[in-house]
């Protein structure tokens, strides 16, 4: 087991910069999600603490030590790859035993490794079978048996789960969490997926075009977003987003965005006559009937079985609300939507950063 | 989809038609081996089943037997004439020294060309690749005085050295060959994923090792692709086996030293022709297991 650290790192490909100075530290035993859309450098980052890409500037620290210049065969990590890139030529217990009999191991250690992992990860009565010959799942569980025989400092994970049906994604997410819970080794997992970063990390690092936005437990960076990026990507349905303007009302500050005036709680810390976006999540949108919250009129609604989706038209743009009243609610319907105030966001207009 | 049935009869026509064309020349081929010389040259009819099977061709060639005795056995010594010898046991032995020495060759040097080409960025990377294929745009008839010029002062012809005489044919038969080997090879490196390689590294494989205990054996088909290729393209090559070798005699330049000036010896040349397919014929049938695409199979997640 051990810490990872990066320091200042930077990654170019010729000229096109994919990272731009990233400093993470990762804590021994942690799990830690480096989430963001296709292309914001995180399966770069991770290729790099691998070993699989050089870097261009700064260092790769694993336990403390600079590994910039280590081959990955040294550096004693495990990693598990999107397309499993298992070796379609052994069966199951020779995948499993390919790296412990590079390194010479014993044959018992080899024999009692492997049937450890098989036992661990449900392999057991596949040992003898060719990974054609086995199931998505299965071939997964390979992949991370192959990692977890050595017995290695740290985990990577690059998108394990990106192909495998939506109901083995969620029971794949929960063997990995668990693994981990029991060998407690440091793991970096890579994903684009939101649900997958929220249930499975003990923190997420989010990452845009090779930079860090937000580093955070997943609640963190759920309830507190620093900024316009991090609110919008965490969270679906997305959080409700008005453009506005604060104004002085009642004594105190709200935003009003067309004729609509938005609440907000009375904190003291935002002036009015400043440009901004109110952002407050569906399920922080309370809708009540009569002329109690702000107008809205439903376009449509989509019961997912524990909760309705509401989509309705306020201030012009489309927004959702969530509850769980079983009522008949109508298109084209007037409703009042009442906003939690504690729980609603503001951000700079212009620099997209949180103020509240 | 299922077909309709005139379809289906259509295409199982069209089928069997075309196997017929291909097949046919081999068909009269081997028969003419185990005709008598009346049923080979007939100038009134021509003679398909109507004639009693003999075995007397292969015996000159693959046992060796004498003139004397053909006349003995054939009560005629029509059609015997010449001075060649028509023993080809040396020959096939030859062809299989040459063929299978340079098939293993060229596997060899391929093997480790392709997997370059195919995994190493390195400078002219791209030029190397159009350079390796520019070799097969030059017909082997435009060098061959140059060629036959370099391999006697090298003293690399069989009446030199027999040893160097093998090695001078098969290091040229190896060297038309790997253009297409090297092309083949890198197209099956191709499709395996790079990412199996790293994990290999990552494993604690060195270069070497990913290569060998990895890599290859995942493209098996494509070296057993290769490998039957450059047997067949060295079995049946002429021009070079024929200017580069005077004791060594391979099949197809054995074969016409059987047109005489007395007359051609058709007997002798089909039956020589139909037991050279036969090698051939077993190499084929030792690599074709490994002869499968697809297996890369349950590396990736499909």
């Amino acid at each position: 087991m051990a810490s990872v650290s990066a320091k200042k790192v930077f990654k170019n490909y010729g000229d096109v910069a994919v990272v731009h100075g990233i400093d993470l530290d990762i804590e021994d035993g942690s799990f830690v999600v480096l989430l963001g859309p296709s292309g914001c450098g995180k399966s770069t980052l991770l290729r790099m603490i691998a070993g699989l890409e050089t870097v261009t500037k700064g260092d790769i620290e694993i336990a403390g030590k600079r590994v910039n210049d280590v081959h990955p065969k040294d550096r004693n990590i495990a990693m598990v790859f999107q397309n499993y890139a298992l070796y379609a030529h052994m069966n199951v217990a020779d995948n499993m035993s390919f790296s412990l009999k590079l390194a010479k191991r014993p044959q018992s250690e080899v024999d009692q490794k492997v049937s450890w992992a098989a036992k661990i990860l449900n392999l057991e009565p596949y040992l003898k079978r060719y990974p054609r010959e086995l199931s998505g799942g299965q071939r997964q569980r390979v992949a991370m048996g192959r990692a977890i025989v050595r017995d290695p400092a740290v985990f990577l994970f690059d998108e394990p789960l990106s192909n495998l049906d939506a109901k083995l994604r969620v029971q794949m997410r929960t063997e990995i969490k668990e693994l981990h819970e029991r060998l407690q080794t440091t793991t970096v997992y890579v994903t684009h997926d939101q649900i997958e970063a929220m249930t499975m990390a003990d923190k997420i690092v989010i990452l845009r075009d090779g930079r860090i936005e937000q580093i955070g437990s997943p609640l963190e960076v759920y309830d507190h977003p620093v900024n316009l990026f991090v609110a919008t990507f965490i969270g679906s349905p997305a959080m409700n987003l008005l453009k506005g303007e604060t104004v002085a009302a009642d004594g105190g500050v709200a935003v009003r965005s067309g004729d609509v005036l938005l609440p907000l709680p009375q904190t003291g810390k935002v002036e009015a006559g400043r440009k901004v976006t109110y952002g407050v999540r569906p399920e922080h949108l309370d809708p009540v009937s009569g002329s109690d919250g702000i107008p809205a009129k439903i376009n449509v609604t989509e019961p997912t079985g524990p909760e309705i989706h509401i989509y309705a038209e306020l201030a012009g743009e489309e927004i959702c609300a969530i509850t769980d009243e079983r009522r008949d609610w109508k298109r084209g319907e007037t409703i009042g939507l009442k906003p939690k105030l504690d729980r609603i966001h503001l951000f700079d207009a212009e620099s997209g950063m949180a103020i509240l | 989809m299922e077909q309709s049935l005139p379809k289906r009869i259509l295409r199982d026509i069209t089928a069997v038609t075309v196997v017929a064309i291909f097949m046919f020349p081999l068909f009269w081929w081997a028969l003419t081996s185990i005709k008598p010389m009346y049923a080979i040259f007939n100038k009134d009819e021509v003679v398909v089943f109507d004639f009693v099977p003999t075995l007397i061709n292969y015996a000159v060639v693959l046992l060796g037997w004498s003139r004397a005795e053909i006349a003995i056995e054939s009560g005629s010594t029509f059609g015997v004439g010449g001075t060649s010898s028509y023993d080809s046991r040396q020959t096939i032995i030859d062809s299989i020294i040459v063929a299978v020495g340079s098939t293993g060759l060229t596997i060899i040097l391929a093997v480790l060309a392709a997997y370059a080409l195919s995994r190493m960025r390195f400078r002219g990377r791209e030029g190397f690749l159009n350079w390796v294929l520019g070799q097969r745009f030059l017909p082997p008839i435009a060098i061959i005085v140059p060629l036959v010029g370099m391999y006697k002062v090298a003293g690399m012809r069989d009446t030199d050295n027999l040893f160097l005489g093998y090695i001078g044919l098969i290091v040229i038969h190896a060297l038309m060959n790997l253009p297409i080997a090297v092309l083949l090879l890198k197209s099956f490196f191709d499709d395996v994923p790079k990412d199996v390689d790293e994990a290999a590294m990552i494993d604690g494989a060195t270069r070497w090792q990913t290569f060998l205990k990895v890599v290859l054996p995942m493209v098996r088909g494509g070296v057993a692709a290769a490998a039957v290729l450059c047997f067949i393209f060295s079995w049946t090559e002429f021009l070079l086996s024929l200017f580069l070798t005077t004791i060594i005699r391979t099949v197809p330049v054995k074969i016409t030293t059987f047109v005489t000036s007395t007359g051609s010896e058709w007997g002798f040349i089909s039956a020589l022709g139909t037991a050279a397919i036969l090698p051939g014929f077993i190499f084929i049938l030792l690599v074709q297991r490994h002869l499968v695409r697809g297996l890369t199979l349950g590396s990736l997640k499909e």
